[in-house]
């Protein structure tokens, strides 16, 4: 594993320079959502009425079967999609569609998809410039973006050279050099190694940002969210803490999910004994 | 090439049209279409309208299919020739100031603009009735190289997720601010440059994987066999419209023939 | 550089496609004698796709935003696979857009694949021709040079089917001045075609230079 992503979990945030948003303030809404509905074509009513807020800080867990619409929700978030009806604020500001909100940053589920510069510094460098920052400015938030996410090795390198957990901790340094606010993780442990999911957990644990991550990983999700929605039918089901929304058995799999393994509780033994199998076991 | 996508050339249906076999049906009509580009006289038109006419009404393909199809490439026919009625020819018709329509040049943009509907309209009614597989199997057939077929079947099939991969990669662009605010020429295309090497590299490496994964289904191990398609049993091997298609063409071609020349 | 179906007369249509066929027979035989077919067509059939839809990308030029035509690029990056290549690219515009091309698509592929195949082996030439400079140098001169050799040669081509397809009625001065400004239009775009190939190539020299090499 690149000697640089270990020390990821020894960076403290005092060393980072970028500015920390909502140390010591009161907490606002960071996302609004009002009666907010959406229809594909093929798939009408993927997401019906929804309604939430999330508050700055919040670290949001969204979980759901495949096509649930988490996915819709974080393009509609970003202004990528139009709702039918509906309302999306940030920071009591209304999403328009396709506007410009550098107090967002979307991570893919596939970090190939954002990166496309030639070299590492390169693509974190790109999101300060569309800011209109200078380029001594630009510089310093592409430093200080590579020492918050521990890549400074890799800053000469072409990202398509990196392995998986390599891009996305670049995709990620590429959107804190915008110093976001919100930020949206679709899937982020879908192709990780149990290492670097690890490292994005301590990562992400030590983050100020409001956070939105959509995940099947539901152990993952226990690690990081204070905070759990379950959609399914369009709808949210649950909303509360992942313990208790997770725990419910009866009401994850009526939803298409599972309870995560940690949660089962280890009363019975119903892990396979390592060793010989009898000739019964083995028919 | 500017592209954009749509899936819906192709619309199912029952028509006697529908029905016939990709293979003679894709060499009646090209012959047709070659048919019509041979016209010279604006007084054959008429009967070109009356053959590709007839066609379309047999293959009972909406009017809105056409009529959504042709403005896009019309516009070139626009360009090429709608000055003609104004700069060619030595018999005016009309005058306005500068401005005179001549009757050579309107002529002469009357018979192409003529021919391109008509020979527009006969390739919509092939592939409006027919799938894109059982086109690529009827050129198979008519020996164009397995090298070719296989290349165009790959090629279409990841088209549309390369599509898809590009417009994610410049959503993810606009996320982060590109288009946002003023950057020097050379950055904007820089990043486009690099935007559009980063898809062919993406591309080059899917392809290594889906060599790998052909290669462990025995591709390349045996000769090529000749893809079959569930759309050939359903085709009828009908003579009667490649006859009459046929017919329809060679009576253009044998009119304009016996016509005097211009 | 549409040539829409109808414009041209048949016999000039029937010519591109007999060219066409005798380009797709040398094309297949330099493939089968160089390289591994089965190797190299998903390599091929995938840039090609991405050349396909990467050419709907506009490039700002301030005030308006061109698409570029990418057949030097084409030849640059696929060699002897850019003819079936571009073949497969007219093919699929024609079936799958439904913008017609189907009489003129021999005479698209003659204009668009014979300058890709030229640029192609020019920019193959480089190491040889270009030895004594620098290889940062003859990698940029090169790969301008092939950018903008297949639209300019595409060009060229264009204009003459352009005079086919212009009636006899047409005054001589007005046809001349009429092809002068087509071709001075096309100007700035293969100086920008030349431009944007040393770009990508210099990105690719940078993150997989085996994509230059044949």
């Amino acid at each position: 594993m690149n000697q640089s992503l270990n020390s990821l979990s020894s960076s403290p945030l005092s060393a980072v320079s970028l500015p920390t948003p909502a140390q010591g303030r009161v907490r606002q809404v960071a996302i609004a959502l009002q009666d907010l509905t959406f229809s594909y074509p093929d798939n009408p009513g993927i997401l019906q009425g929804i309604s939430t807020t999330i508050c700055e800080g919040q670290r949001v867990g969204l979980i759901g079967h495949n096509g649930c619409g988490k996915t819709t929700l974080f393009m509609l978030l970003c202004g990528l999609l139009t709702p039918q009806s509906g309302t999306i604020h940030l920071f009591d500001r209304l999403v328009e569609p396709h506007q410009f909100r550098p107090e967002l940053g979307f991570l893919f589920q596939d970090p190939e998809d954002q990166l496309f510069s030639p070299a590492v510094r390169d693509d974190i460098a790109f999101g300060p410039l569309n800011l209109g920052l200078s380029d001594a400015e630009v510089a310093e938030r592409v430093e200080a973006a590579l020492e918050l996410t521990g890549i400074q090795a890799l800053a000469g390198r072409p990202p398509h050279h990196l392995s998986g957990g390599e891009k996305q901790m670049v995709a990620i340094a590429g959107l804190m050099a915008m110093c976001p606010r919100i930020l949206l993780y679709d899937e982020p442990t879908a192709s990780l190694d149990l290492r670097t999911r690890r490292r994005l957990i301590q990562f992400l644990q030590k983050s100020d940002e409001t956070l939105l991550l959509a995940s099947h990983d539901l152990e993952f999700l226990l690690e990081v969210c204070d905070r759990v929605l379950l959609i399914d039918e369009g709808r949210i089901i649950a909303d509360g803490h992942p313990f208790e929304v997770m725990d419910n058995q009866a009401l994850m799999e009526k939803h298409g999910l599972e309870k995560p393994h940690s949660l089962v509780p280890h009363v019975e033994m119903h892990h396979r004994r390592a060793g010989p199998r009898s000739e019964a076991e083995m028919l | 090439m500017a592209v954009s996508l749509h899936a819906d050339v192709y619309i199912p249906g029952q028509s006697a049209v529908h029905r016939w076999a990709a293979r003679p049906k894709l060499l009646s009509l090209l012959a047709l279409m070659f048919a019509i580009a041979t016209v010279r006289h604006l007084g054959l038109l008429p009967w070109v309208f009356g053959v590709v006419g007839s066609l379309y009404l047999w293959s009972q393909l909406p009017l809105t299919y056409v009529w959504r199809r042709l403005p896009y490439p019309g516009l070139f026919i626009v360009a090429m020739v709608g000055l003609l009625p104004w700069i060619s020819g030595e018999t005016i018709l009309w005058q306005w100031s500068i401005l005179a329509l001549r009757l050579e040049g309107l002529q002469a943009a009357a018979l192409i603009a003529g021919r391109f509907v008509a020979i527009l309209t006969t390739g919509f009614v092939l592939l409006g009735t027919t799938p894109f597989l059982s086109l690529l199997e009827a050129m198979r057939s008519l020996g164009i190289p397995t090298l070719l077929t296989d290349m165009t079947l790959l090629t279409y099939r990841y088209l549309f997720d390369l599509a898809n991969q590009l417009a994610t990669m410049r959503q993810a662009m606009q996320l982060r601010g590109y288009g946002h605010s003023r950057q020097t020429l050379q950055r904007h295309w820089g990043w486009l440059a690099a935007l559009f090497g980063s898809l062919l590299l993406r591309s080059y490496e899917q392809s290594q994987r889906v060599y790998s994964a052909m290669r462990l289904r025995g591709y390349g191990q045996h000769p090529p066999r000749a893809m079959t398609t569930d759309a050939g049993a359903e085709r009828d091997s009908l003579a009667w419209p490649t006859i009459l298609t046929l017919v329809a063409a060679a009576s253009v071609v044998i009119w304009e023939l016996s016509l005097p020349s211009l | 550089m549409h040539i829409p179906d109808g414009l041209l007369p048949a016999s000039v249509c029937v010519a591109g496609y007999a060219i066409t066929g005798g380009v797709t027979w040398v094309a297949l035989k330099q493939i089968n004698k160089t390289s591994n077919p089965q190797v190299e067509v998903p390599k091929a059939a995938l840039l090609a796709a991405a050349f396909f839809v990467g050419s709907s990308l506009s490039l700002p030029v301030p005030p308006v935003s061109v698409h570029l035509v990418l057949n030097g690029l084409l030849g640059i990056v696929l060699g002897w696979y850019a003819w079936p290549a571009i073949l497969i690219g007219l093919l699929l515009q024609a079936i799958l857009l439904g913008h017609g091309g189907v009489t003129t698509l021999g005479v698209h592929a003659v204009m668009m694949g014979i300058p890709a195949l030229l640029a192609g082996q020019l920019f193959q030439q480089r190491q040889r021709l270009g030895k004594s400079l620098p290889p940062k140098v003859a990698l940029g001169l090169f790969s301008f040079v092939a950018g903008a050799l297949g639209v300019g040669i595409s060009v060229l081509i264009f204009l003459a089917l352009v005079v086919f397809a212009m009636p006899s009625t047409l005054d001589q001065s007005a046809e001349r001045g009429f092809l002068t400004a087509l071709m001075v239009g096309h100007i700035p775009l293969i100086f920008l075609e030349g431009i944007f190939a040393v770009l990508l190539c210099f990105f690719l020299l940078r993150v997989k230079p085996e994509l230059l090499e044949r």
